[in-house]
């Protein structure tokens, strides 16, 4: 069995990209709270949805990129 | 009479709690509102702690014995004497307590100068003639609900009341429950706005009946399902609950309509099974009362409704009116999922959290409340009675009357008896002038 090593430079990355999904759904509580009139206190209060629905970004984005990988290397592979 | 020295005071925690209530109001203000509860104190506790009340038990049928287990959990009191004219009751009784003296006839009972208070555990009708005979000799009186068979007898009572200087209490055990002293403080407190209507209930899935040995023993054992001997479902359930209902609305109502009959327990009995009766206060809000013993879904309960919410008395709950909606974030995502998967077929319940408004429960009383279904014919544990019967004993050793409970049971039995003269009349009845006392607010 080999030693997986991720590199600094891919640990930036994905963390980056699971920053950005933070935000994403961050901006989507407050999006929700305006829309629906709620209080402001659930900019904190819904805080533990806001880290699930980032979770829910990031892998979704992770199953994207999988597609992606997978695609191009056949593309690669026919060439 | 044994005691354990190991169990604890069976009133401790309403003593310490009515401690509590008097710190938090700053003072004594808020046991102005529950008078009978001013001298319920852990002071006066230790000023008796060395005395005990001799009390007789007049009636050792189920609820005798009931009082007969609480008595012996109280360390000031003493059980000296047992009568009962069904000897298998007295014997009952008596193995509970081999050091009681036992009668047959209560009145060479009440001559005993052992005795400084009597209990009075008996059908409906004795209790006028034994309460009145009680306090003629000069006795402490307790006698179970309801006051009296007849509006004559209960105001014959309250006049012997106003004229003797022995304590009279009754067996208005919500009086000394925490649970309604806690809920009835905050509704007084204006915790569920105005009170807009009360509901109050009581079912049961049982005949009401107990064992006959022989037919001629019918009517003096089952005195509960006819009218020479109870008031049925009123006297007997209602008049704890119609007494709640005056105390919240700190008035009484002035008129009451209804319905009764016999609708399934066709056994012979007179009183009815079914009940249902509208009582009228003067502001127009109502309370009304339903009771059945052939159906136990529902069980008991007290139902305050206010503007602002709602307490259920006897669940020690309440719930406000306005509920808070769902989070913003869930009500999106509820909704993003009703536009995108609602045509589509996908087996097994939503996946999205639920963003119904529900409204929550708050309760009177934090940690363990005890709640009844009310399908007991004997009695509840934790009821408040436990309380009001270790009151009395310490009030037969001070000799202190009880401020207002002697006015509570004759406000909710003179309800219960014009509840019972609605429903046979099938008329509207006000509360008559002639019955009217001080107490009473309409």
């Amino acid at each position: 069995m080999k030693d997986i090593i991720i590199p600094v430079q891919r640990q930036k990355k994905e963390l980056r990209i699971l920053l950005i999904c933070f935000a994403c759904s961050f901006l989507l509580n407050i999006a929700a709270i305006i829309i629906y009139k709620t209080s402001w206190a659930e900019v904190i209060t819904q805080l533990g949805y806001v880290f699930i629905i980032a979770l829910a970004f990031y892998v979704l984005i992770a199953i994207i990129r999988l597609i992606i990988y997978l695609i191009s290397t056949l593309f690669k592979k026919r060439k | 009479m044994s005691t354990d020295k190991n169990t604890k005071q069976v009133d401790l925690e309403l003593r310490q709690f009515i401690k509590n209530l008097g710190y938090i109001a700053g003072g004594t203000a808020l046991l102005t509102t529950v008078p009978w509860l001013q001298s319920f104190t852990t002071d006066k506790l230790s000023e008796i702690k060395n005395e005990k009340a001799r009390v007789a038990i007049l009636g050792t049928g189920s609820r005798g014995q009931y009082h007969i287990m609480n008595l012996l959990r109280i360390p000031h009191a003493e059980i000296v004497a047992l009568c009962d004219n069904y000897p298998p009751n007295l014997k009952t009784a008596s193995d509970l307590c081999p050091k009681a003296k036992t009668y047959t006839d209560y009145r060479k009972m009440l001559e005993s100068k052992d005795i400084d208070g009597v209990i009075i555990c008996t059908p409906l009708n004795w209790h006028a003639p034994m309460v009145l005979d009680s306090l003629a000799a000069g006795k402490h009186t307790f006698c179970e609900k309801s006051m009296a068979l007849t509006m004559d007898e209960c105001k014959a009572i309250y006049e012997a009341y106003l004229r003797t200087d022995r304590v009279l209490y009754f067996g208005m055990q919500r009086l000394f429950d925490e649970k309604y002293i806690k809920g009835l403080s905050l509704i007084h407190s204006g915790l569920i706005g105005d009170i807009v209507g009360i509901r109050c209930h009581w079912f049961r899935n049982n005949d009401w009946r107990r064992p006959v040995p022989s037919p001629e023993l019918e009517r003096k054992i089952n005195w509960r399902l006819y009218w020479e001997s109870s008031g049925g479902l009123t006297t007997e359930l209602a008049t704890h609950q119609l007494e709640v209902s005056n105390w919240a609305m700190k008035r009484i109502p002035e008129s009451v309509v209804g319905m009764g009959d016999i609708v399934f327990w066709k056994d012979g009995r007179e009183v009815y099974d079914s009940i249902s009766l509208t009582y009228h206060y003067r502001n127009g809000v109502k309370t009304t009362y339903e009771s059945l013993i052939s159906n136990k879904f529902n069980g008991l309960g007290e139902q305050v409704l206010g503007h602002k919410g709602t307490m259920e008395l006897e669940k020690g709950q309440y719930f406000f009116e306005d509920v808070a909606p769902a989070p913003g974030i869930l009500q999106l995502i509820n909704n993003v999922e009703k536009r995108v998967f609602s045509t589509v077929p996908i087996a097994g319940p939503s996946w999205v959290p639920e963003t119904a408004s529900k409204q929550k429960p708050h309760y009177v009383i934090e940690g363990m409340v005890h709640t009844t279904a009310g399908g007991s014919m004997v009695g509840a544990e934790n009821d408040g009675s436990d309380n009001l019967i270790s009151a009395f004993c310490q009030a037969v050793i001070t000799g202190e009357k009880a401020k207002d409970i002697v006015e509570e049971c004759y406000s909710s039995t003179m309800l219960c008896l014009l509840g019972n003269q609605a429903m046979k009349e099938q008329r509207k009845v006000d509360f008559p002038d002639e019955y009217k006392i001080p107490y009473l607010k309409f």
